[in-house]
């Protein structure tokens, strides 16, 4: 049985950070007023008082949406160029530290944790991603109840707009994932170019790091699954289903409970 | 009645009471953000009184912001916090003199709790730039002839939006000015200030009746200054969007002023020559660059993203065997794996949203006249226009069924093009085919 959207949306929003939990769409609310909408006979004063809030909702949320995002895209273009610079330095006094024979367990520490910090930067800018298409995909839902519901014409320019909001042009963060990427792939070349799970073959439920953004990222790929499998608002200006192939794998990485820490 | 609306919604957004500012700042663009979208309404549903509309917007206004708290309490960033402005679509651009208003009611140092406001996106960064201390710079590109009354009075300073604030100017003027100046004393004012506390008044307060409403031309139509508006729809905010490149520049300006420590905003503002960007800018991004490069702890903290800890992450290993190694390869796999998605998605959505704006236009050219796009398309979809939208052109479940082969066509394509015209006329047979 298919979960609804909003259902899904919300598990999204359990498993993201916390200070991200009020920042995703409002959906529940929005569909609430597009039913109020579709109820009252429109030419009540109720009618365009609720589509008029509605609207604004709308609005609201955008703001809301774009505000969060600018804001989230300009601490990662600053903590990049800060990644970079350390990068940098450790890269250059690692090739002078090996000249002079100085501790390589040293050096070995701290390209460790410039890994784990590229690998976590990586991590929360795709969840930043995600949070946009999320959004975007909520909107969207929302308007084609809208249209379908009232018989107007909201959508489509309304869409529109949206495309061209900040928060939904996100080259630029795009861009900045795929340098870190590049940066992992030249520092820490991969030892085995090898497929996703193939060194994990046979330890399913077992594997999962307590990272926060890795849980997070697994639940955001099999909630884009999942909503893509078909909707009550699925027509021609739906998406098709999301294939991935690694999808079984992917279910069972998700942690069943945090691993205490014996102290 | 559109017009009314178009008319008393400005008022709304420039509303000056503290209490309510936030309420304005979702609401007053929505309804005349999308002019189109009204017009089709209006012909789908029965027109309603002007009076109906009007004191709509008195309700609005009065009605509490519930929607406050998001914008404000929950803003860990040191250092700021955003009033946005009206709807997101609408170019109305009023938040400088907002800005104003805000501060000269309050202590300057409080006001950066104001600062937020719009989203511009810089010029190139190559481009030369007066420096301009204020955010009105971009102003002075208006050449919309909607808003004639703005480009008059003030000889490239701070336009302001309300005809009973042109008096304020100058004292406007004025008052900027001397914060400019002040600046260098400002600069360790702010780091003391941001510091320590908190945001007790994340809304400023305001003295003005917040249910007058002002007769106003309509200002919400103003074009955008091109420069600014590169890439982003958006720009009646304060807010400025930030760019590699652009901070590039910053950094560079702030190194060649003796690191993130001692450099001031006003110098790096000097330095840094980008048309448009202004003081408050500068210095909200030069607190968020401290955070980041001299208190990495703090920054952690209060990133509200609470990152399991290397420790964490070896005990696990210790537990699974995997190694940190391992762990972290596998978490990369999982990010890219989901990157990968998100960019065959969006590529998706977009591409659907043009054949949805192309099959629109196509519509709209067949409801006007030509038939020789659709080469012979049967007569049934050539008439269909009787739709319940009355002379508005929707996209009736039909006629989406028989514009999916059209889609259907499309989407494997990976390509995403503008164009209408290729892809319609290559499929425009299509249709037949069912």
């Amino acid at each position: 049985m298919k979960m609804k959207f909003g259902k899904r949306l919300q598990q999204q929003i359990q498993q993201s950070f916390p200070g991200w939990r009020d920042k995703f769409l409002a959906y529940k609310k929005l569909k609430k007023l597009v039913k109020l909408i579709s109820l009252a006979p429109s030419m009540l004063n109720k009618s365009s008082k609720t589509e008029a809030e509605f609207l604004h909702l709308l609005d609201y949320e955008i703001e809301k949406f774009n505000t969060f995002f600018m804001e989230q895209e300009e601490d990662f273009i600053i903590h990049h160029k800060e990644l970079q610079e350390k990068i940098k330095e450790v890269v250059d006094i690692g090739w002078g530290a090996n000249a002079n024979g100085s501790p390589a367990l040293e050096m070995e520490d701290k390209m460790e944790k410039i890994r784990k910090a590229i690998v976590n930067f990586h991590g929360e800018m795709v969840l930043l991603l995600n949070y946009s298409n999320i959004n975007y995909t909520g909107l969207s839902k929302i308007l084609k109840k809208y249209d379908k519901r009232t018989g107007g014409v909201l959508r489509l320019p309304f869409i529109q707009k949206v495309l061209e909001q900040p928060f939904f042009t996100t080259d630029s963060i795009s861009k900045l994932v795929k340098e870190c990427e590049a940066t992992i792939d030249a520092v820490f070349p991969p030892a085995k170019a090898t497929g996703m799970f193939h060194s994990q073959a046979g330890n399913t439920a077992v594997l999962v790091a307590g990272e926060d953004i890795f849980r997070n990222t697994v639940a955001a790929l099999l909630t884009m699954q999942e909503i893509r499998r078909g909707s009550s608002t699925h027509n021609h200006f739906s998406l098709p289903p999301l294939s991935l192939p690694d999808s079984k794998i992917i279910q069972s990485l998700i942690v069943l409970s945090p691993i205490q820490i014996p102290s | 009645m559109h017009k009314l609306m178009m008319e008393a919604k400005p008022a709304l957004s420039i509303q000056r009471s503290g209490g309510k500012q936030l309420s304005n700042f979702g609401f007053p663009g929505a309804v005349t953000s999308f002019p189109n979208i009204l017009n089709h309404k209006k012909e789908s549903y029965p027109k309603i009184s002007n009076s109906q509309h009007v004191s709509l917007e008195k309700d609005l206004m009065q009605r509490p912001p519930t929607v406050v708290s998001p914008f404000s309490s929950n803003n860990t960033t040191v250092g700021h916090i955003y009033s946005s402005s009206s709807g997101f679509s609408t170019d109305l651009q009023f938040s400088s003199d907002q800005r104003q208003e805000n501060h000269r009611r309050q202590s300057p140092f409080i006001s950066q709790s104001t600062s937020g406001g719009k989203s511009v996106v810089l010029p190139h960064p190559g481009d030369p730039g007066v420096l301009q201390s204020t955010a009105s710079s971009h102003f002075n590109h208006q050449s919309d002839s909607r808003c004639p009354r703005f480009l008059d009075d003030n000889n490239g300073d701070p336009i302001v939006y309300q005809s009973e604030d042109l008096g304020k100017i100058n004292e406007w003027k004025d008052w900027a000015d001397q914060i400019i100046i002040d600046n260098d004393e400002l600069a360790s004012d702010w780091d003391g200030l941001l510091g320590g506390t908190s945001f007790a008044d994340p809304e400023p307060k305001f003295e003005t009746n917040k249910s007058e409403q002002i007769p106003a031309t309509p200002k919400d139509t103003c074009a955008t200054p091109g420069r600014c508006s590169s890439g982003n729809a958006g720009p009646t905010k304060q807010r400025m969007r930030w760019t590699p490149e652009l901070h590039e520049i910053f950094v560079e300006a702030v190194n060649k002023l003796g690191g993130g420590e001692r450099a001031t905003p006003k110098g790096v503002l000097k330095l840094m020559k980008v048309e448009g960007l202004t003081i408050y800018h500068v210095k909200s991004h030069l607190q968020k660059y401290r955070t980041a490069r001299y208190r990495p702890e703090t920054a952690e903290e209060s990133s509200d993203k609470k990152l399991t800890s290397i420790e964490e992450l070896s005990s696990l290993d210790l537990k699974t065997g995997i190694g940190i190694s391992e762990a972290l390869r596998l978490q990369m796999e999982v990010q890219k794996r989901l990157h990968e998605q998100l960019e065959i998605q969006k590529n998706l959505q977009l591409q659907i949203e043009e054949q949805g704006r192309c099959l629109q236009m196509m519509f709209e050219k067949q409801c006007k006249s030509s038939l020789d796009l659709l080469k012979g398309g049967s007569s049934t979809r050539d008439t269909d226009n009787s739709k319940p939208g009355g002379g508005s052109i929707s996209l009736s479940t039909e006629e989406q069924e028989t514009a999916q082969p059209l889609i259907e066509q499309q989407i494997p394509k990976a390509k995403v093009t503008r164009r209408c015209d290729s892809p319609l006329s290559e499929s425009a047979k299509a249709p037949h085919d069912l």
